[in-house]
C-alpha cells in the first residue's frame, strides 16, 4: 500500500502507523466548569470507544512516523484500500497558529 | 569440468577431464538419444554434465534439467504424491505439476524443483523423491493397491480417531508415505537479499504481446520494466515460431530485444517471476540470480526479491493449455501438446519418436507439423471434433496423416512411459495405437491469476471455453492471450495498445510507434474436459487428485469450488492447480448439472509461484533478524566482558561477570551490594529523551501527565505518569525543566517510539493552539546512572570544584548543568531508581565510552562498581518501583499504589474513564510485595495468587506474580505481583500456585517497598 | 589530581572497517563514507512564526531555508528539510560552542532548536552503484528524475528514520547520497549498508566534514 504524504509525496506504508477513525473530536472539559460528571463520562465513553464501523470511504488518522512525524488524515475505502485525499492534522508545522477546538 | 561441487559421483566425468571441447561435444551428443542434429536455441558448442539420481548425463547449454532429460530419453521423473505412481514431465513451464526434483545436495538441497524451469549447468545434481529405495522399484507404490481408502477426504475419513493417535501415529505416517521432497535441516549458506525498483509501467511477462507493449511504452518515453520468468524473453515465440513484420520471429524477437536494450527508460529482467500484486501498484517479483550456477560466486546473492512500484501494469502473462482427463493420462511420455513442441524447436529434444495427439481445438494441429519436420511419427491425430481444421487439410493429405475421432480412453505402459494409447470412438469401439509419447491439448486457459488477486472474479468465455479476466486490480490491465487473445497478430497489437495506453497515462508524450504485424491465425475448440473411462483419470497431478475424487466430493456436499478444493485438496499443491483448476471445476459442474460459470473459481492468491523463505527474509535472518541499537558504552562494556540481552532492540549490558563467578546470580547479587554499599553506574542511555519546548510546554506536559508540570521550578526533576485516553498507565519517567520554555523528559526503554507518537497526536491533533515543538534527544545523550551511598563522593572527584554537591546545594530532585574535570559539561540529575543515593549523569553520545572510562577512575578508590540491567532490576524490586511487568496495559495509576499522584484542578489524557466505576473499584488487582514463607524458596513470576485453602481455579484466583528477584538484602527471593485487595491484605498468607512448572507453596502479601520503605538512603 | 580525558567516540567505532571489501573490481561500485565531526542542529518554528524563522535563517545563512523536501547549502551549513516548518543545519564542527550560540541568538524568538549532533551519524554513499545498494534497504525512487540533486527525504530504513539528501555529483560523475541515521543505530544500519554493497564491491571511511 501506498500513501502519498502531503509533505513527503507517496511512501510505502511501512512508513505510517495507523490510529483510526478521525471523526470522534475529544470533549473539551474543564475541571472546575460544574458540568455533571455523568454528562463528561458519556462524551469521554464516545470519544474514547464508540466507532462506525464503515465499509467505504472514512476519515482516519494516520502518523507518518518513519517520515516527517506528521500526523495525517487520510480519506480511505476500507473495502478497496483506495486513498481519496490525505491532508495534515491542524497542528502540523506552525505556519498558521489554530484555535482550539478546530 | 570446474564448478562442480555435488557430492554424487560423475562416473564419467574424468573420462572427459582433459579432452577437446569438439570431442567433449561429440560424447555429450552420443548419450542424447533423443537430441535432434540440428535447430533448437542450445549451444552445441558447450555441453554441460549433470547427474539424475546419480546417473551421468549430458546436455547443453540453453537446457533446462527437463529438456536435458528429454534428450537423454528419459520419461520417468516422479512418483505421485499419494499413489506413487510413475510420472514424467508434461509442461515445459512454471506450471509444471509433475517433474518436481530435488536440486544440490547438503545444505543447499532444495526440494520440489520444477525440473522444466531449472537451467542446467555443468555439474548439476539433481534427485527424484518421494520414493523408496529407487524411483524404478518405488516400496511405496503398493499405495495403489490401497487406493480405495486414499479417495478424497481420505485424512478426515481414516484417521479421525482415536485423535491423539494423529500427532504421534498418523501424521508422521502419512507424511512418510506421501509427500514431496525433503528440506536440507541446515542453515542455508547462500545468501539472499531485497530490493525496490520504480517504474511507469510494468510489463509481467516478455512474450510476443509483452515485448510489443514494453516497446510502445518505452518509445513513447515512460520508465519501463518488463519482468521475464524465463531465461530469455520471447515466451511461445520461441516454440512455435512465427511471421511478425516479414520476418521470422526469432529474428523479430532479436530485433525487439536490441531494441528494448537501447532504450535508457527501459530495463529488462530476465529469470524474475512475478508473484505478488498488493494495493497502491506494489508488485512483487523473484528474481532467480543464481539458481542456474551449483554456487554463488562470493558475495553474490542466490535469489532477490523485488518489490515494484508501478503507476501502471501490463499483463501479458499468456495462457496455460490445459490436460484433458482420461485413465492413464498421468502415464511418463503423456505431455501437453505445446510442451512437446517447445522441447522440439526451442531445445531439439524428441520427447517420442512415434507421437500420438489428442487435441480438441486447433492450436493442438501445430504439433504435427513440429514433429514432422524434425523427422519424427505422427501415430494419429485423434480430435474428439471428427475433423481435420481446414487450415490443416493440406498437411494432413499431403503426410496420409491417421485422424481418428473419439478420444483417448486410456494409455498403456509403465515406468518406461507410453506404450499404446487406446481411442474409443462414438460408437464404444476401441483400438490402440502404437505410441511412446501422447501430446495432448484440452484448450488454453488465459493466465488471469495476477488479476484476482484483489478478488476480482474472472469472467468465462464460451467461443475459447476458458476464463479471461474480470475486474484487474487498479493500474492493471491484461494483454494478449493473458485476455483471450490468442493470435499472434493480437498479441502484437493488444500489447501495443495496452503498452502505449498506459505510458500515456503516465504522462508520457513520445510517439509510441506502431504495433508489429502478423497473421491472425484461427483457433476453434470444441470443448473436453473429460473422457469417461475404467481407470485413473488425474485432475490434479501433484496432489493426485483424480476425477472420481471430484464426483465423490460432489456426492458427499461438498459442491462449492472452495468445499471441493479444501476437501480433495485439488489445486493446493505447490503448483496451486494452474494445470487442474479448471479442469477439475468443470468436471464439478458436469457433476451438478451447472455451467462453468456457475460453478465458479476459487479465490486467487499470491504468491503465484512459490518462493523460498530466504528471499522473504533476504538480509534479515541470523543476527541481522532485526536492527539492533547499542548504546555510547556499548564497546567499553563488551571489553569488560559483559553479557548483553536484547531489550527491544537495543543491546544492554545484563550482568558482567567476574572470574570465579560460577554463575549469573553470584554476579548480579555483587553488583547489588556494591552499589547498596558503595557506589555503581549503570548505562541508562536507553530511555527515551525528548526535548518539550515552546511558551506553552508545560501547559501541554500537564495535560499530558497526570500530575503538573507548569509548577515545576527551572532545575528541578519530577516523576510523572501518563495515562492512555481510557484511564489506564501508557509510561511513567523523569521529567526535568532546563528552562522556562524547555523540559527534557524521560520515557521507558520499552515506550520510547509510543510516547513520542503519541504527543506529536496531542500536539498536532488535540491541542494546535499549543506553542509546543518536540524533538527525539534519545541518542544524543549518553546517560549513566550513579547509585550508592557514596555517589557523592564519586561525583565530587569528576564534577569541577565550583560546582556545589552538598545535599543542600544540590537537593533530592535537582538538576542542572554541571562541569566536569576534563572541561566537558554535563547535565545531571538527582533522581534514584535504585533506593540509593543516585544521580543521573548525561553528557554527548560521543562522550559515552570516556564517562564509563572516567567513573572507573573516580571511583578507584571507593570500589566503583559497573552493573547490568538485572542489579538495575533487583534494586527496583527491592524498592517497589514498578516497571514493564506492572505497566502493563491494564492497570490504573491506583493499582500502581500513584493514584494520589492525580490532579483534581485540571483536565489530563485518561483523567475522565480513569474515574469509570470498574477502574476504581475497591477489589481490583494493585500492587504489592510477596515473599515465599520458606526463605530457600524461588519464587517465579507468572505464578497464581489464591487465597489460603483454596482450591486453585479462576474463581479463586486472584492475581500473579508479576517480577522476582533473589534480593541480596533480604537473603530471599521476593517479588511483585498484582493481587485483589492487595494493600488491605499486608501480612496475610496465600496460596502461590504454579501449574505450569508444578509448584505450589505460601507466600506472604507485604508492602512493595521491602528496602529502606522511609527512603531515608536516597534522600540522604 | 587525575587528568580526566574526554577522548570522542564514534558510533561506527568497530563496524567502520577502512578499505575495500567484497567484490573486487577495477573500481568499488559503492563508496561509504562516515563524516565525522559535525554540528547538527534541528529548527523548528514556534506556532506562527515559520515567517520570522525563515527570514532568520536567511540572515544567518544567506540562504531560503528549505520548505519542501530539498537540501540547500549555505554560507556556512547544509539545511535540510526535515518535516513541515522544520529543518535541519549541519556545518562542520569548528567551535561548537561559538557556532551553537549564533544560532540560538539567531532565532531567539521564532523557533526552537535541539542539538543533535551526537543523535546522529552521518554516512555519504556514492559511487557507480550506490543506487543499485540503496535500493536494497531504501523504498524511495532515487531516479534522476525524481531525486535530482538538491533532494531530500526523511523516510526509514530496516523500521528507523533515516534522513536523505543528494548533493552534487562526484568528481566521477556518480550521484553522491547522503544518510543521516540515529547514532544507536548506526552500527546495524552500517552492517545493512555494507551487506548491500558487497556485490559491488565497497571502499569504507572516515572523514572530518569539511
Amino acid at each position: 500500500m501506498r500513501i502519498a504524504c502531503p509533505f513527503c509525496g507517496e511512501r510505502e506504508n511501512g512508513e505510517f502507523t495507523y490510529l483510526g477513525d478521525a471523526s470522534p473530536k475529544r470533549p473539551n472539559f474543564a475541571a472546575d466548569s460544574g458540568e455533571s460528571p455523568e454528562r463528561v463520562e458519556d462524551a469521554f465513553y464516545d470519544y474514547v470507544y464508540l466507532r462506525d464501523n464503515v465499509a467505504g470511504f472514512m476519515r482516519e488518522y494516520w502518523y507518518h512516523g518513519g517520515g516527517c512525524r506528521s500526523w495525517l488524515i487520510a480519506e480511505r475505502n476500507t473495502v478497496t484500500h483506495e486513498f481519496r485525499s490525505v491532508i495534515a492534522a491542524p497542528g502540523v508545522g506552525a505556519a498558521n497558529p489554530v484555535q482550539a477546538g478546530e | 569440468m570446474s564448478g562442480y561441487t555435488g557430492s554424487e559421483p560423475l562416473g564419467r566425468t574424468a573420462a572427459l577431464e582433459g579432452s577437446t571441447p569438439s570431442a567433449r561435444s561429440q560424447a555429450a551428443s552420443a548419450s542424447q538419444s533423443h537430441r535432434l542434429r540440428s535447430g533448437g536455441l542450445i549451444d552445441r558448442q558447450q555441453p554441460l554434465q549433470f547427474s539424475f539420481d546419480g546417473k551421468v548425463m549430458s546436455g547443453f547449454a540453453g537446457d533446462t534439467l527437463a529438456s536435458a532429460l528429454v534428450a537423454n530419453g528419459v520419461k520417468l521423473v516422479a512418483r505421485s504424491f499419494k499413489y506413487h505412481r510413475p510420472r514424467g514431465i508434461i509442461t515445459a513451464g512454471s506450471e509444471e505439476p509433475s517433474a518436481l526434483v530435488e536440486m544440490r545436495s547438503g545444505a543447499r538441497k532444495e526440494p520440489n524443483t520444477r525440473a522444466t524451469t531449472q537451467e542446467l549447468y555443468d555439474g548439476l545434481v539433481a534427485q527424484s523423491q518421494n520414493r523408496w529405495p529407487s524411483l524404478r522399484r518405488d516400496f511405496m507404490s503398493i499405495n495403489q493397491l490401497a487406493a480405495p481408502i486414499f479417495v478424497a477426504g481420505f485424512y478426515y475419513k481414516t484417521f479421525m480417531w482415536p485423535a491423539k493417535f494423529w500427532e504421534k501415529v498418523y501424521e508422521p505416517l502419512i507424511r512418510r508415505a506421501a509427500g514431496l521432497g525433503k528440506s536440507a535441516e541446515l542453515p542455508d549458506p547462500d545468501h539472499y537479499d531485497k530490493a525496490w525498483a520504480h517504474c511507469d509501467v510494468l510489463v509481467v511477462g516478455g512474450g510476443a504481446a509483452g515485448l510489443s507493449a514494453a516497446l510502445a511504452a518505452g518509445r513513447a518515453g515512460s520508465r519501463v520494466i518488463l519482468v521475464e520468468e524465463d531465461v530469455r524473453v520471447g515466451g511461445r515465440l520461441l516454440s512455435d515460431g512465427g511471421e511478425i513484420d516479414g520476418m521470422h520471429a526469432e529474428e523479430w524477437v532479436r530485433r525487439a530485444t536490441g531494441e528494448l536494450a537501447s532504450l535508457p527508460n527501459v530495463r529488462v529482467m530476465v529469470r524474475t517471476a512475478l508473484f505478488g500484486v498488493y494495493d497502491g501498484g506494489v508488485y512483487t517479483a523473484l528474481e532467480r540470480v543464481n539458481d542456474h550456477v551449483p554456487v554463488p560466486a562470493p558475495h553474490q546473492v542466490r535469489q532477490r526479491l523485488w518489490r515494484i512500484v508501478a503507476k501502471r501494469s501490463v499483463v501479458t502473462a499468456g495462457a496455460i493449455e490445459r490436460p484433458i482427463v482420461f485413465p492413464g493420462n498421468d502415464r511418463p511420455g503423456v505431455m501437453m501438446a505445446s510442451a512437446v513442441r517447445t522441447y522440439v524447436n526451442r531445445f531439439a529434444a524428441m520427447p517420442g519418436k512415434r507421437v500420438a495427439l489428442f487435441t480438441n481445438n486447433d492450436d493442438g494441429w501445430r504439433t504435427v507439423e513440429a514433429i514432422q519436420q524434425a523427422g519424427g511419427d505422427i501415430a494419429a491425430v485423434i480430435d474428439p471434433r471428427g475433423k481435420v481444421p481446414a487450415e490443416y487439410q493440406a498437411l494432413a493429405d499431403l503426410s496420409d496423416l491417421r485422424v481418428l475421432s473419439g478420444g483417448v480412453s486410456d494409455v498403456k505402459g509403465g515406468v518406461d512411459g507410453v506404450r499404446g494409447v487406446i481411442v474409443t470412438d462414438g460408437n464404444g469401439r476401441k483400438q490402440q495405437i502404437d505410441a511412446d509419447c501422447l501430446a495432448v491439448s484440452g484448450g488454453w486457459n488465459p493466465n488471469v491469476g495476477l488479476s484476482c488477486f484483489h478478488r476480482g472474479k474472472p469472467v468465462w468465455r464460451d467461443d475459447i471455453a476458458a476464463f479471461i479476466p474480470g475486474d484487474a486490480p487498479r493500474g492493471m490491465v491484461m494483454a494478449g492471450a493473458a485476455r483471450g487473445e490468442f493470435s499472434l497478430g493480437a498479441c502484437l497489437r493488444d500489447g501495443h495498445a495496452a503498452g502505449a495506453a498506459a505510458a500515456a497515462e503516465c504522462g508520457a508524450s513520445g510517439n509510441a510507434g506502431e504495433a508489429s504485424e502478423a497473421g491472425d491465425e484461427t483457433y476453434a475448440i470444441s470443448p473436453l474436459w473429460q473422457v469417461k473411462a475404467k481407470g485413473k483419470a488425474f485432475v490434479d497431478f501433484q496432489h493426485d487428485v483424480t476425477a472420481s475424487d471430484v464426483t465423490l466430493a460432489q456426492r458427499e456436499g461438498f459442491e462449492s469450488v472452495e468445499h471441493l478444493k479444501r476437501y480433495t485438496t485439488l489445486g493446493m499443491a505447490t503448483d496451486q492447480g494452474k494445470t487442474s483448476n479448471i479442469t477439475g471445476l468443470a468436471i464439478m459442474a458436469d457433476a451438478t448439472g451447472r455451467t462453468i460459470p456457475q460453478t465458479g473459481t476459487t479465490i486467487y492468491r499470491p504468491p503465484y509461484a512459490p518462493v523460498a523463505i530466504g528471499a522473504l527474509a533476504g538480509h534479515h535472518r541470523d543476527e541481522n533478524f532485526h536492527a539492533w541499537r547499542l548504546t555510547p558504552s556499548h564497546h567499553w562494556a563488551a571489553a569488560r566482558g559483559a553479557v548483553f540481552v536484547d531489550t527491544g532492540l537495543w543491546k544492554r549490558a545484563q550482568w558482567y561477570p567476574q572470574p570465579g563467578e560460577n554463575d549469573w546470580l553470584e554476579s548480579v547479587t555483587r553488583e547489588v551490594l556494591a552499589v547498596r554499599n558503595g557506589v555503581g553506574f549503570c548505562d541508562v542511555s536507553t530511555l527515551g529523551k525528548v526535548d518539550v519546548r515552546g511558551a506553552d510546554a508545560g501547559t501541554f506536559l500537564d495535560r499530558v501527565y497526570i500530575n503538573a508540570f507548569s509548577s515545576l521550578g527551572v532545575g528541578k526533576a519530577r516523576y510523572g505518569l501518563m495515562l492512555r485516553e481510557d484511564g489506564i498507565v501508557m509510561d511513567d519517567g523523569t521529567t526535568s525543566r532546563i528552562a522556562e520554555d524547555h523540559y527534557f523528559l524521560t520515557t521507558t526503554t520499552a515506550k520510547a517510539g509510543p510516547v513520542m507518537a503519541h504527543l506529536e497526536f496531542c500536539r498536532q491533533v488535540l491541542w494546535p493552539e499549543l506553542d509546543v515543538q518536540l524533538s527525539s534527544a534519545s541518542d544524543q545523550w549518553a546517560q549513566f546512572s550513579i547509585a550508592g551511598p557514596n555517589t557523592r563522593k564519586l561525583l565530587q572527584e569528576l564534577v569541577d570544584p565550583s560546582e556545589d554537591m552538598s545535599n543542600e546545594g544540590f537537593p533530592f530532585m535537582g538538576a542542572r548543568e554541571v562541569k566536569l574535570r576534563g572541561g566537558v559539561t554535563a547535565r545531571l540529575f538527582r533522581i534514584s531508581f535504585s533506593g540509593e543515593i543516585a544521580f543521573e549523569i548525561s553528557v554527548p553520545a560521543r562522550y559515552g565510552a570516556a564517562m564509563a572510562q572516567n567513573l572507573m577512575i573516580a571511583g578507584r578508590d571507593l570500589g566503583v562498581t559497573p552493573y547490568g540491567t538485572e542489579a538495575l532490576g533487583v534494586m527496583r524490586i527491592e524498592k517497589g518501583h514498578v516497571a514493564g511487568p506492572e505497566l502493563n496495559g491494564t492497570t490504573t495509576a491506583d493499582d500502581l499504589g500513584l493514584g494520589k499522584m492525580m490532579s483534581k484542578k485540571k483536565d489530563f489524557i485518561g483523567r475522565v474513564m480513569a474515574g469509570r466505576e470498574a477502574l476504581t473499584a475497591p477489589d481490583r488487582q494493585v500492587v504489592v510485595g510477596i515473599k515465599p514463607i520458606d526463605v530457600k524458596r524461588r519464587l517465579r513470576s507468572g505464578a497464581h495468587v489464591v487465597p489460603k485453602g483454596a482450591i486453585p481455579g479462576p474463581q479463586t484466583d486472584q492475581g500473579y506474580v508479576t517480577s522476582v528477584c533473589y534480593s541480596p538484602m533480604l537473603e530471599q527471593w521476593i517479588g511483585l505481583g498484582l493481587v485483589e485487595r492487595g494493600r488491605e491484605r499486608f501480612g496475610e498468607i496465600v496460596r502461590i500456585h504454579d501449574p505450569l512448572r508444578s509448584e505450589d507453596y505460601e507466600a506472604e502479601i507485604c508492602n512493595p517497598v521491602f528496602y529502606d520503605p522511609e527512603g531515608a538512603r536516597q534522600r540522604g | 589530581m587525575v587528568d580526566y580525558l574526554w577522548n570522542t567516540q564514534s558510533p561506527l567505532q568497530k563496524a567502520l572497517v577502512p578499505g575495500c571489501h567484497g567484490a573486487t573490481g577495477a573500481h568499488p561500485g559503492v563508496t561509504l563514507r562516515e563524516v565525522r565531526d559535525i554540528v547538527l542542529v534541528q529548527v523548528m518554528a514556534r506556532r506562527g512564526k515559520a515567517a520570522e524563522t525563515a527570514k532568520a535563517a536567511k540572515k544567518l545563512f544567506g540562504v531560503e531555508a528549505p520548505a519542501t523536501p530539498k537540501a540547500v547549502i549555505g554560507k556556512t551549513a547544509t539545511l535540510v528539510w526535515s518535516g513541515p516548518d522544520q529543518f535541519t543545519v549541519i556545518a562542520p564542527r569548528t567551535d561548537e560552542a561559538s557556532q551553537l550560540a549564533a544560532m540560538a541568538q539567531a532565532f531567539t524568538g521564532s523557533a526552537s532548536l535541539s542539538d543533535q549532533s551526537d543523535g546522529r551519524c552521518l554516512i555519504r554513499v556514492s559511487g557507480a552503484r550506490a543506487r543499485d545498494a540503496i535500493a536494497k534497504f531504501s523504498s524511495l525512487d532515487l531516479h534522476d528524475s525524481v531525486f535530482p540533486v538538491g533532494t531530500a527525504a526523511n523516510t526509514s530504513v530496516d523500521h528507523t528514520a533515516v534522513n536523505f539528501w543528494r548533493e552534487a555529483n562526484g568528481t566521477d560523475g556518480h550521484p553522491v547520497y547522503n544518510m543521516l541515521v540515529f547514532t544507536s543505530f548506526s552500527d546495524s544500519l552500517w552492517h545493512t549498508i555494507v551487506d548491500s554493497s558487497l556485490e559491488y564491491g565497497v571502499e569504507a571511511s572516515s572523514a572530518k566534514a569539511a
